[in-house]
């Protein structure tokens, strides 16, 4: 067969093409619809599943206790290590970005949580919040400090599982680093000839040119801290009193733990709507602090 | 101005050593921790070290814990899954790069588009499709999505990768009378191996790293995967603490091995994923 072909080409795309479309189409596109339709019913995944309108959703808005809990504690969690993690990333890449000695290798030590499974990380630090006999009390205990139910008390659970997750973003760091390394010399030299300071280098020179590199950086880790679930399934099961119940956790217990299919769907669904809105807004607001070389 | 600069030089080294040891202490705890009678790891205040390496918390933990089986119940999902992610990306990223079809616009925006999607929002009805099929419980469902493309992440990087070849290459391999399969399996991959050696890294780390997969589809205790047997031997042992701490250990072996050895891919690959898109 002969590649030049157009008649062909056209075959040939669509060959090579068709196992993505497949999965667009069964892994994206029909589940959304999958999603909106078993939300309709009360089907618990074993006997036939009745339509009960929208009967779901009004349980969830007006008598479900645990989704407004739920929904703080996502947003909680998400923007809490989101923007932690950006500004942790971004100090530990501007540090990293000077002549230190062992540079390469500072800059894999921060990446290897990224690589390792959340369980065993989770685990361990679950073992260093521990109240009585964890290292983090018994350190703060040297300094004075009483001791802190971490993972137990209801204004440190987020922080905690936050504090943990940063810990775990070192590819943020590396991309960060990447896109300081891509900021030209010669306009950090422009600002000394202008007679400023460090501060204005990085206030009107890194920033600017860095923001796309934050923006696709706070836009991916929203979408995929939103989804938290390990932290909650491991360590505190959506305790204390629902300020750990993560969405992606509290779908994954009604549907799968109560076989409650359709009321997880809805809350799939409203979870699905919730990212979508916040996606537009992200990127909508993008316009106003954003800066593209070029524009 | 240069004493400035190395003083703050100096600072900086200071500063990154300390922070970049804190990060790697959890390791060290969890490592220590493995070697320790439960005796041990309760003491308080803490103790920095064993007093005596206990090495058979080893042997006992696997006989609790059998982590090998569950490593290779993961390997059993995380191989096929790191082929399909390769090789249909690639398909569908050759598709965009070089070949002109209709729709093709419409088709990328998707593709790509779906990076943006929340993969938690679709698990129920994806269950209850394979539900349907009778493959809701094994490793089926888990192995499949692979070959649906590969996610949209890699079929963007390998695109862009295929972008930056010039179609020179091509046209003397048509002249030649080589058909696409050829040219994309002989030419061009040889060429984007550095971007398929990141790619295969991270869908191997990512496979092995799951949790809400395998929670969801595998429920007998020998099929489970090591992620998944940790999180279960946790809830399960929940205060023997040291065998724990070596079955985590041992879970966290693996990826870090591979990530040492791997190192410059894993690097290029989240600059690149980061930066070019």
């Amino acid at each position: 067969m002969n590649a030049r072909r157009s008649g062909s080409n056209t075959l040939t795309a669509y060959l090579f093409l068709a196992p993505a479309l497949l999965g667009l189409f069964f892994l994206t596109i029909f589940p959304i619809f999958g999603v909106a339709g078993i939300s309709l019913t009360n089907w618990s995944g074993l006997e036939k599943p009745a339509l009960i309108g929208l009967g779901n959703y009004t349980e969830i808005f007006t008598s479900d206790f645990y989704f407004a809990r739920s929904v703080v504690a996502t947003l909680y969690f998400a923007l809490g290590a989101v923007i932690s993690g950006i500004i942790y990333s971004f100090c530990i890449a501007l540090m990293l970005n000077r002549r230190i000695p062992a540079r390469g290798f500072w800059r894999s030590v921060f990446f290897i949580p990224y690589v390792v499974p959340a369980i065993g990380t989770a685990v361990v630090w679950s073992w260093l919040y521990e109240a009585n006999f964890g290292l983090i009390n018994y350190v703060l205990h040297l300094v004075g400090i009483p001791k802190v139910q971490w993972l137990q008390s209801t204004t440190f659970a987020v922080p905690s599982l936050v504090a943990m997750t940063v810990w775990g973003m070192g590819s943020m760091i590396v991309i960060f680093l990447a896109g300081l390394q891509n900021v030209p010399r010669a306009y950090l030299e422009a600002v000394d000839i202008d007679g400023g300071n460090t501060w204005h280098k990085f206030r009107h020179i890194t920033v600017p040119l860095m923001s796309p590199v934050i923006f696709y950086n706070f836009l991916m880790s929203m979408i995929s801290n939103l989804q938290v679930f390990v932290p909650a399934y491991a360590l505190t099961r959506g305790e204390p009193s629902g300020r750990t119940l993560f969405m992606v956790f509290l779908m994954y217990r009604e549907g799968f733990i109560h076989n409650s299919f359709g009321y997880a769907s809805a809350l799939s669904l409203i979870f699905f709507i919730f990212i979508a809105a916040l996606t537009a807004v992200i990127f909508a607001t993008s316009r106003t602090w954003m800066f593209y070389e070029g524009e | 101005m240069n004493r400035q600069n190395t003083t703050s030089t100096i600072i900086i080294s200071v500063v990154i050593t300390v922070l970049g040891l804190a990060v790697l202490f959890p390791f060290f705890w969890m490592v220590r921790s493995s070697f320790m009678s439960n005796i041990e790891i309760y003491k308080y205040p803490p103790l920095l070290l064993p007093t005596n390496w206990k090495l058979e918390n080893y042997p006992y933990t696997l006989s609790v814990f059998p982590s090998l089986r569950y490593m290779l119940n993961t390997l059993t999902i995380t191989l096929p899954s790191v082929v399909g992610v390769l090789l249909t990306s690639t398909l569908a990223a050759y598709s965009f790069a070089r070949l002109d079809f209709p729709l093709k616009r419409l088709w990328f925006v998707l593709v790509i588009g779906s990076m943006l999607m929340p993969g938690a929002v679709t698990i129920i009805p994806i269950f209850v499709a394979w539900t349907f099929l009778g493959l809701s419980n094994g490793y089926t469902a888990l192995i499949v999505p692979a070959f649906l493309g590969g996610g949209a992440v890699n079929i963007f990087l390998c695109r862009q990768f295929l972008m930056t070849i010039p179609r020179d290459l091509d046209e003397a391999a048509i002249i030649d009378g080589a058909g696409h399969v050829r040219i994309l399996f002989q030419i061009l991959s040889p060429l984007i191996k550095p971007v398929l050696i990141s790619i295969g890294l991270f869908t191997f780390i990512l496979y092995w790293n799951d949790l809400l997969g395998p929670l969801i589809y595998i429920s007998r205790n020998e099929q489970n995967t090591i992620s998944q047997a940790l999180a279960n031997f946790r809830s399960g042992f929940g205060t023997d603490w040291k065998a724990i701490m070596a079955a985590c250990t041992m879970a966290v072996t693996p990826p870090v091995i591979l990530y040492f050895i791997g190192q410059k891919y894993f690097i290029e690959g989240i600059v690149l994923s980061g930066l070019k898109a």
